[in-house]
């Protein structure tokens, strides 16, 4: 019961979803790109998760910066038990170990990092989450 | 989630569609050599991205792939004679070269050179690495042959098969892609498989059950890391390489084979799942080449004289309630393959992507997406999509031991570079 005939019979609607998804900037340079997506800056990121907690919390970060409020955020995530991902935003000029000491800090709070060199993916993945 | 237009825009791979036109850029797998077994052989009726051909192997042993319909009155060339370099239609004795030039016309008169007027569409079909491979690009643009390492290494190191998927496929693709299905889909399989068992590494995926991911792109597509703890303050990384449009391999495990899949379009609802196995420093085993020709590993036993599962659609993918309830499979169905197919053809010939709801171990698909709808708009601009440089085909998968801060990308560089008489990263 799989033909194309049968897939009209689909239930046209899907199921409702209203899905909180807060953004973090963890470092200013991230600040504009989030701003865009209605997110919090670095700097609000310890009182960004009071109220009603998010289903989802995105943190963004410029690869090679220092990040300790990944651990803030995601220690508040674990405890409140909020899936967290980290995009990683990686300039070409950015070196490995750069990026290492980076990925040391977020990974540890992050259900799934996704290191890009083109913030309009980070874009392009939030739009995707309802 | 995408809209409607942009799921358009990646499912559909007929002639003029933007999609389609990016397949063609690609040498894609088309026949396996043994659907044209010698000279002169009965041509095989092929359909790829919506266009219907035929194939055949004339008298000196040539390949073509042509349109499937005499120019005359449209008769299926699936019914011609293949015989002294070409391939009559039976209709009215047109004969047809691998050119798709027609070259007799013997119910025309004999001084008659309308024949030198009548060429069908063909396409260049080449064997290489186990597998026939077509172009159906622009002649100006063909790029260079396959480099796949899989092609390339000597045939006693690699098996290929294929099998129908009956629906489309990019929905195939993501469920290639897709890491976190593995520690429930497949649960169970690990163990017993004889092509995946054994390994130093699935201990890590045993005792370590929710893996975190990591995507990263990489110059053909990109690199889907699957990190668990290990031991010592490391972690255990899987990596999966996705090349464009469709090319996936898979991290080995211990001294298996490694293995991979094209998903190559039929129509807008149906593919070829290509899947291969292949070692780069040893030959596989009978033992090895039984299991898979059994559907072990990647690979599905199919029907005789067909290239469609045993189990399908039509049985309900021979599901066993009782083997899903006491827990040896996961889902009820039988193999790894089977049971990705069963999920995915569910989804419907072609899913509806404005209804999904994606959660964050999705952004490898999310992220899979975005590169191909970029990378139209780059054909679009003029610019050759990746995944056409030889560079981009010569990669390998790498499963790895590595610092708990390094970059995988980093730590596995070389692994995953193919490297001929190096044996591939595995734990």
């Amino acid at each position: 019961m799989n033909s194309a005939a049968e897939a009209r019979f689909r239930l046209p609607v899907g199921a409702a979803v209203a899905r909180a998804v807060k953004v973090i900037a963890l470092d200013p340079a991230c600040d504009r790109l989030v701003a865009s997506r209605g997110g919090i800056s670095f700097d609000h990121a310890g009182r960004s998760l009071s109220g009603p907690p998010p289903d989802l919390v995105v943190m963004v970060v410029t690869a090679g910066s220092d990040a300790p409020a990944a651990a803030r955020i995601g220690q508040i995530c674990s405890d409140r038990r909020i899936t967290t991902a980290t995009f990683v935003v990686r300039a070409a000029s950015v070196t490995d170990e750069e990026l290492s000491r980076t990925l040391a800090q977020v990974r540890p709070w992050s259900l799934m990092v996704v290191i890009t060199n083109d913030d309009d993916y980070v874009e392009d993945i939030l739009r995707s989450f309802r | 989630m995408l809209r409607t237009e942009q799921n358009d825009l990646l499912t559909q791979t007929g002639p003029g569609t933007p999609m389609g036109g990016m397949f063609r850029r690609y040498w894609i797998p088309a026949l396996l050599p043994e659907e044209l077994p010698g000279n002169e052989c009965p041509p095989v009726r092929v359909k790829l991205l919506s266009e219907r051909l035929i194939a055949f192997r004339d008298t000196n042993g040539r390949y073509g792939l042509i349109d499937e319909f005499c120019a005359h009155r449209g008769i299926s060339l699936w019914f011609g004679r293949n015989e002294e370099c070409g391939l009559r239609c039976p209709y009215h004795g047109w004969k047809y070269d691998v050119t798709g030039q027609c070259m007799d016309m013997p119910s025309e008169p004999e001084h008659s050179d309308f024949a030198s007027k009548v060429k069908l569409t063909s396409y260049p079909l080449v064997e290489r690495g186990g597998m026939l491979w077509a172009y159906m690009g622009p002649p100006e643009l063909q790029p260079p042959l396959p480099e796949w390492e899989f092609a390339t290494v000597p045939p006693a190191h690699s098996f290929m098969s294929k099998r129908l998927q009956e629906c489309n496929w990019l929905q195939a693709l993501e469920g290639g892609i897709d890491s976190s299905h593995v520690s429930f889909l497949h649960r169970g399989d690990l163990n017993s498989d004889p092509l995946f068992k054994g390994a130093r590494g699935n201990q890590y995926n045993l005792s370590d059950a929710r893996p975190v991911f990591e995507v990263v792109e990489s110059a053909g597509g990109l690199y889907i890391g699957a990190r668990r703890n290990a031991e010592n303050d490391r972690y255990y990384w899987r990596i999966t390489q996705w090349v464009m449009p469709s090319f996936t391999m898979i991290a080995p495990r211990g001294d298996h084979s490694v293995h991979g899949h094209f998903w190559i379009p039929i129509d807008d609802e149906t593919c070829w799942t290509w899947s291969f196995d292949y070692h780069p420093t040893r030959p596989l085993t009978d033992e090895e080449v039984a299991a898979m020709r059994a559907g072990k590993g990647i690979h599905a036993k199919v029907i005789p004289g067909t290239y469609r599962a045993v189990a399908n659609k039509d049985n309900d993918y021979l599901i066993d309630r009782a083997a899903q309830k006491a827990g040896r499979t996961y889902s009820g169905v039988e193999g790894f393959a089977m049971q990705d197919q069963a999920v995915q053809e569910s989804m419907g010939p072609i899913v509806d992507r404005t209804k999904e709801t994606l959660v964050s171990t999705d952004s490898g698909i999310i992220m899979m997406r975005q590169r191909l709808l970029r990378a139209i708009r780059a054909i679009e601009d003029g610019m050759t999509p990746p995944g056409i440089d030889v560079a981009h085909q010569k990669v390998r998968s790498a499963a790895v031991v590595l610092p708990r801060d390094q970059p995988f990308k980093d730590g596995a560089r070389e692994a995953m570079i193919a490297q001929p008489g190096v044996a591939p990263a595995t734990v």
